[in-house]
Formats: C-alpha cells, sequence, structure tokens
C-alpha cells in the first residue's frame, strides 16, 4: 500500500511474469516498500575498502500518492544519509514483481503487504524489521466503498455489479472481500458481473469515484490518508463497509543481507520519531512511528489464506 | 416596379452595382468557409481515425486481460486535450467486446461494464452488429458528429470495437460564425458602396437634373442658358441644350413675329371688308341722295329713296356693332359655373315662337364644370341666332351640353335649310353670308372665340334637313393657365 509515487500505469507492460514468483507471492499485497540501508557503515573499518558504496535499492508497491513522489525522495535521502549510503526507492507495479525483486537480491529492503508476509514469512527469504504506527496501532483494515450516490449498504448488495479489486496479492484490496462474501455463502467467483485489477488503492478510489466500478475494497491507510491530504477522489466515494483489522504492511529485509546494514536500517528506522526530521517525515506520511512487532501480529492475516 | 421605376437612375445604378460586388463577395466568401469546412472536417475526420486506432491498436492485450481499468484509461487520455486542457471536440468512446458489451466507456455511469451497449430490440443494433464485423477502421459521418470506428484485432480475430465519437458543433459553430461575418462584411460592402457610390453619383450627376429642370421650365417658355464647367459627355450635353434652346428661342420669336404680321394682315383683311361692305351701301346711297335731289319733289320717289337709304345705313350699323361684339367678347375673361347658361336659354326662350319652333334644353354638365361666360354665350347666342333664322317654317331645335375628363361638349341642332356642300369651306370667312342680311360675322366670331379656348368646331350639314355644330372645348383650369 503505501509506497512512493507510481509510474503511470497506462505506459507499463501490464504483463506480469507469473509463473516463477509463487513464492514471493505473500509480499505483494502489502504494496509499500522500502528502502535499502546502508551498509557501509555497519562493515568495520577493515572491511570499508573491499565493500563498494553501491546503492541500497528499497521496494515499494501500490502506492499511496502518486503525486507524491517528492515525499519518497526526501525519506530516501534521509535514510541514505542515516545509514551512509545513497538510498533509492523503487515503485513496482505489482506485489508480486516486488517480491521477486526481494528473493533475487535485487532489493534488499522492501514495504510489502501484509498477506505476502503472512504468506511467506516461514520462507526465510526475508525478515520483519519495522511495522509503521497507524493513529496509534500497528493495524489498519479493509474497507469496501462505493460511490457517494449510490444506495449499497454492504459488499451483499452489489452482486452482479463491477467490482475493482486491487492486486491479486493484496490482503484488504481481494483477500478480504473475497471472504467477505465467502462468509455470506457466495461465491465471490461468480458474484460480481465483472472485476477487473488496478494494482494500486489509489486506482481503486478513483475507479469507485469515477463510476467505472461500482464498488471496490482498499486499505484503510490509503483512503484515510488520501481523504486527509487531497479528498479530491474520496469525496466521492463512501465506505460502507469495514473489515476486522490486521497488522499494518510491514517493513521486510532480505535475509541474506548484510547484517550490519540490516541493523543499521532497522534502528534508523525505529528511531525516526526521535529526530525532527524524521518526524516531519512520518508527519507525512501519516505514520506515528515505526516499531518491532511480532509475527504474530499477521496471524489473522495467514488465516484468510484458508478462508479465502 | 412602378416604384423601382421612379426612383432616381443615379440610385438604381449605385444599389445594382453595390449589391452585385456584395454579391460576388458574398459567393467567393462563402465558397471560402465552404472550403474550410471541408478541409476541418477532413482534420476531424482524420483525428477520429487517429484516436480510434491508437487505442484498437494498444487495446488488445489488456482486453484480452479483462483488464478493464487500462481499457478505461486508454480511453481517459483521449479526453486530454493538447495542452492538458480538455479535448473539446471529444464527445464519446467505447471499447466493446465483440459480442456488443461494453468493456470501458467514457461515461461508465450511464454504459456499465459488462452490459449489452445495446439492447437487442434497438434499431441501431443491425449497424452495430455489422461494425462488429468491420475487418478495417473507418470514419463515419453523423449529425453532429464524426465516429471512428476501428476493430480490435489479434491473430486476425475480431476481439472487440473501439468507437469513438468527435463533435463537429465546434466546427459547425465555427462555420456559422463565418458565414455570419461573410454576411455582415458583404452587407457592409453594399451599404458603403450604396452611400460613397450615392454621394458620387448625385455629385456627377447633378448637372443632369439641373438640365432636366432647365429643359422642364424651356417647355414653360423659361430659358436659362446652362454653365458649361466640365468637358465630359455631359459636358458635351449641356453645349448641346444650350444651342437648342437658344435655336428654341429664335423659333419662338420668329413665331411671336409671324403671328403678329399675320394679325396684321387679318386686320387688313377686316379692314378691306369693312371697307367693301361698307362701300357697296354707301354707293347706292349716294345715288338716291343725288336722284332725290333732282326729283325732290316726287313724293313717293322720295319716300322709297329715303327707305332705301336707312336700310344701307342700318347694314353698316350691324356691321359695326358685330365688329364692336367681336372686339369686346374676344378679350373678356370670367370663368364661372355653367348654371350662367341658363340666361342664353331664356333669351332664346324670348325670341322664337313656341308655336313654330320646339326648343329642347339639355344641360347635362356637372356641378363644377366651369366656362368662360362672355366667350361660351356669345358662341351659343350666334349658333341659335343662326338656326332660328335657318328655320323660317318652323321646326326642331336642341341644345345639348355634356363633359368628359378632358373636355366640355356643347351641341346645336336644328332642321332647317342647312348648309350647301359647297359653302361648308367657307361659312367661317368672315363676311361670307348666304342671307343678304346677314353681316357674315356671325360664325366667324363664332370661330375665333372657340380658337381662343383651344376649342374646336365640328359641322355636320344636310341641306334640306338641317344642321348640326358640335363645340369642344378643354377644361377650364386648362384655360386660366394659358398665358392672356
Amino acid at each position: 500500500m503505501r509506497g512512493g509515487g507510481q509510474l503511470p500505469a497506462r505506459f507499463e507492460s501490464p504483463v506480469v511474469p507469473i509463473a516463477e514468483f509463487i513464492v514471493l507471492e505473500f509480499f505483494m499485497r502489502c504494496g509499500a516498500t522500502i528502502l535499502a540501508m546502508g551498509v557501509l557503515l555497519a562493515l568495520g573499518a577493515a572491511n570499508a575498502a573491499d565493500v563498494p558504496k553501491s546503492s541500497i535499492r528499497f521496494g515499494l508497491t501500490a502506492a499511496v500518492v502518486r503525486e507524491n513522489l517528492d515525499l519518497y525522495e526526501r525519506w530516501a535521502a534521509y535514510l541514505g544519509r542515516k545509514v551512509d549510503r545513497p538510498v533509492q526507492f523503487v515503485q513496482r507495479r505489482t506485489y508480486r514483481e516486488a517480491m521477486e525483486m526481494l528473493e533475487t537480491g535485487e532489493h534488499d529492503f522492501a514495504w510489502i503487504c501484509s498477506f505476502p508476509y503472512a504468506k511467506y514469512r516461514d520462507s526465510k527469504i526475508f525478515g520483519l524489521m519495522a511495522v509503521p504506527v497507524f493513529e496509534g496501532k500497528p493495524l489498519y483494515r479493509s474497507y469496501i466503498i462505493v460511490h457517494k450516490d449510490r444506495s449499497f449498504r454492504t459488499i451483499g448488495d452489489l452482486e452482479g455489479r463491477v467490482f475493482a479489486y486491487t492486486d491479486p496479492d493484496s490482503n484488504t484490496g481481494y483477500i478480504v472481500p473475497r471472504y467477505m462474501l465467502g462468509d455470506l455463502e457466495r461465491n465471490p467467483d461468480s458474484f460480481f458481473r465483472h472485476t477487473f485489477f488496478t494494482y494500486s488503492h489509489t486506482e481503486a478510489i478513483e475507479a469507485v469515484a469515477e463510476r467505472v466500478a461500482d464498488g471496490a475494497a482498499v486499505d484503510s491507510y490509503v483512503w484515510e490518508y488520501l481523504n486527509r491530504r487531497e479528498p479530491r477522489l474520496t469525496a466521492k466515494t463512501k465506505v460502507i463497509q469495514q473489515s476486522e483489522t490486521f497488522g499494518f504492511p510491514p517493513l521486510v529485509y532480505r535475509t541474506n543481507m548484510d547484517a550490519e546494514l540490516r541493523a543499521r536500517m532497522t534502528e534508523v528506522l525505529l528511531t525516526m520519531d526521535k529526530n525532527p526530521e524524521g518526524r516531519a517525515l512520518l508527519a507525512e506520511l501519516m505514520l506515528d512511528r515505526f516499531i518491532t512487532a511480532p509475527s504474530s501480529l499477521y496471524d489473522n492475516v495467514r488465516l484468510n489464506l484458508d478462508r479465502r | 416596379m412602378r416604384f423601382l421605376s421612379s426612383l432616381s437612375l443615379a440610385f438604381k445604378l449605385v444599389v445594382v452595382f453595390s449589391l452585385i460586388v456584395a454579391s460576388v463577395a458574398a459567393a467567393i466568401g462563402g465558397a471560402m468557409v465552404d472550403r474550410d469546412r471541408q478541409h476541418l472536417r477532413e482534420e476531424l475526420r482524420g483525428k477520429a481515425f487517429l484516436l480510434t486506432r491508437s487505442v484498437a491498436v494498444t487495446a488488445p492485450e489488456p482486453l484480452l486481460r479483462g483488464d478493464s481499468w487500462t481499457l478505461h484509461k486508454m480511453l481517459r487520455q483521449l479526453t486530454q486535450g493538447p495542452d492538458g486542457a480538455r479535448e473539446p471536440t471529444l464527445v464519446t468512446a467505447i471499447i466493446l467486446d465483440s459480442e456488443g458489451r461494453v468493456l470501458a466507456h467514457l461515461y461508465p455511469a450511464l454504459f456499465p461494464i459488462g452490459l449489452p451497449l445495446l439492447a437487442n430490440d434497438s434499431p441501431e443494433r443491425p449497424r452495430l452488429q455489422a461494425e462488429l464485423a468491420m475487418r478495417d477502421s473507418a470514419v463515419f459521418d453523423g449529425q453532429g458528429f464524426i465516429e471512428g470506428v476501428s476493430p480490435i484485432q489479434a491473430s486476425g480475430k475480431n476481439l472487440g470495437l473501439v468507437k469513438v465519437k468527435l463533435s463537429t458543433l465546434e466546427l459547425d459553430r465555427k462555420t456559422a460564425e463565418a458565414i455570419v461575418s461573410v454576411l455582415l462584411l458583404s452587407i457592409g460592402i453594399a451599404m458603403t458602396g450604396i452611400v460613397l457610390g450615392s454621394i458620387w453619383s448625385i455629385r456627377t450627376l447633378r448637372p443632369l437634373r439641373t438640365l432636366a429642370r432647365s429643359m422642364e421650365e424651356l417647355g414653360h417658355g423659361v430659358l436659362h442658358p446652362l454653365p458649361v464647367s466640365r468637358g465630359d459627355e455631359i459636358g458635351q450635353l449641356i453645349v448641346s441644350f444650350n444651342r437648342m434652346a437658344d435655336e428654341l428661342e429664335e423659333k419662338r420669336k420668329l413665331a411671336r413675329e409671324l403671328a403678329a404680321n399675320e394679325k396684321v394682315i387679318a386686320l387688313g383683311r377686316i379692314a378691306a371688308g369693312v371697307a367693301h361692305e361698307v362701300n357697296n351701301p354707301l354707293a347706292g346711297m349716294l345715288n338716291c341722295l343725288s336722284t332725290l335731289r333732282a326729283k325732290s319733289n316726287d313724293p313717293e320717289l322720295v319716300s322709297r329713296y329715303l327707305s332705301m337709304i336707312e336700310m344701307g345705313l342700318k347694314r353698316i350699323e350691324a356691321l359695326v356693332k358685330d365688329l364692336l361684339v367681336e372686339l369686346r367678347v374676344e378679350d373678356a375673361h370670367e370663368v364661372v359655373d355653367h348654371s350662367c347658361l341658363e340666361d342664353v336659354r331664356d333669351l332664346i326662350a324670348a325670341e322664337i315662337d313656341p308655336a313654330r319652333i320646339e326648343f329642347t334644353w339639355e344641360n347635362r354638365l356637372e356641378p363644377g364644370d366651369t366656362i368662360n361666360r362672355p366667350r361660351v354665350q356669345q358662341i351659343l347666342l350666334n349658333l341659335l341666332r343662326n338656326s332660328i333664322q335657318a328655320m323660317p317654317n318652323g321646326g326642331h331645335l336642341w341644345c345639348r351640353f355634356w363633359s368628359d375628363q378632358d373636355e366640355l361638349v356643347f351641341e346645336i341642332e336644328d332642321t332647317g335649310h342647312g348648309i350647301l356642300p359647297e359653302d361648308v369651306a367657307r361659312i367661317f370667312d368672315p363676311f361670307f353670308t348666304s342671307r343678304p342680311t346677314g353681316t357674315g360675322l356671325g360664325l366667324w366670331i363664332v370661330l375665333r372665340l372657340v380658337q381662343t379656348m383651344d376649342g374646336r368646331i365640328e359641322v355636320n350639314s344636310m341641306p334640306g334637313q338641317g344642321t348640326l355644330f358640335r363645340i369642344h372645348i378643354p377644361r377650364e383650369p386648362k384655360l386660366a393657365t394659358r398665358p392672356a
């Protein structure tokens, strides 16, 4: 979900290589990515000369704010100064793609979705680095939204309508609405007349605002963020249903990366709220701070795996 | 037409030429507007084609993937005009699947995804069906729009259809504006042409109007030579006019002199006639006197000769009286209503013996018909007395008067002895008479009086059966305007 500016989707090849990335699927849900951390400093002086000061790549997915590239650049610069290595946020269209980059080692860090995390947390490919705190808790939920002029009251009213999913690996944008239908004892594959993926929570909101879709399921953090920062889109929508809460999309590190850099990046993230500049960035991201959390935070996401 | 033909030539020429120029301007302007319109329409057709093709070319992949959101964004992108403003001509854009169901629509709220664009019984359905089967892109002209239609193809198979509709309203509005401009311009040209042309032609033709006025005045006998201030055709015309006016004046002078001469001659003839008429009785009377002087003691002869002398003197008296009447009446001028003719009736009625002569008076003149009383009365009295004398054994005498639009008609008819055919040509000569006691001046006076009023006389006579005089006199107003 959160992520920096997104490439204009229409110019991008929409075809995603699928087969090879099954392993990575769990990441996708989160959407946000992160950056890499500085590695160099963590190494001892003796090693310093041996390690090239290459940039750290931090994967981001389905972005919060496509218009806010500037914020992510400043955040990357902040992280880069703290870990003494250039940090680069890399936007990926799909969660799957971001997960693959993490696995191949192209990305050192990523801000992923809760669902890929829960799905693949036992695979040892990556580890939980930090969890954002949003409105006091490291939690978020799925919003079922419809156009503000429509009279639907629950997702059950949307039968035979057009529904916009975010990403097949999105917890709040795909898994949750489907299990909601399952709870209603309806088959999510035939419940709607037509469904499509927008690969971005913002665009899912847009699809509802423009009435391309009758309803959509979106990340509560993204909807609230836009509603406060730029209510143009959200003003045309309304939230008719909210899911239970889930662990907020986490920031993860690649398991086989340099330990020093990992530790340093973790430290920088966890202490961002102690630093005036870091606090300002957090405020812009509408987050309180980053914390550590046990992976059990995502247990109920894991449950969705079985319910979907 | 009458109104048109009465307009000034100067104005008509200017109007006609200005209208011709304005019409040509309007025609050229119209042709240019039309050409522009064709050109713009062609451009719009090209645009519709390109937009439709651009979507159709990139659509297969998202279409196969069922990615309605990408398809929608492709259509939405079409709405973005060159400067980031909304493309003004785009009416709508649609992507349909091969069954005619909506995959993306610029107005998704009205045309939801997944539903057929048209109902099965829609009258446009056959056309859509044909479009879905099209293998190539095409552009159609519609009422107020131009529509590009392009199949979405992959592997030679029709996956769907893109339709992009561009509005021609802006084009039509521009065309209408241009037409209005051309019309206003043409009207402006016409108005300016008429105003400037009128000023120019009024200035140019002013001498012609002066000339026309002078000619009219010339008709009334007033002559002003015109100043010659130019050398063109009009100047030559003025020179000719002046020459003509001079010659006319010469002629008039000549005519006046001739008339004066004629008067002198006529007077001479009258004088000679008078001398002759007086001389005849004089000679007889002188003879009588010398006989009387020689035989004054013959009472019978004295009495006979005295009465002969008396007769001669009376004849001279009558002659003088008639001449005086003529002189008096000829210059008299008193225009009054025709009721004064009743005096003539009373006078004549008193002179005839009703037992012998039947007198019929029919005055059908209208109220308001006016006459020159002294002249007309004298004419009628002379003619009536002639008629009475022509009927010594009685008969019928008619007086009939009437009028029409142009003239008054006086008709006197009798059943008297009539006029011999060989005499008819001479009856108006002075001193011609068929009566021993007549002076021969009565009809001569009638003729002169009728001529002074621009009238004419008809005579119709059969010896032994009667005579009819009919006199036509133009209406008085004309007489009144004649110079005395």
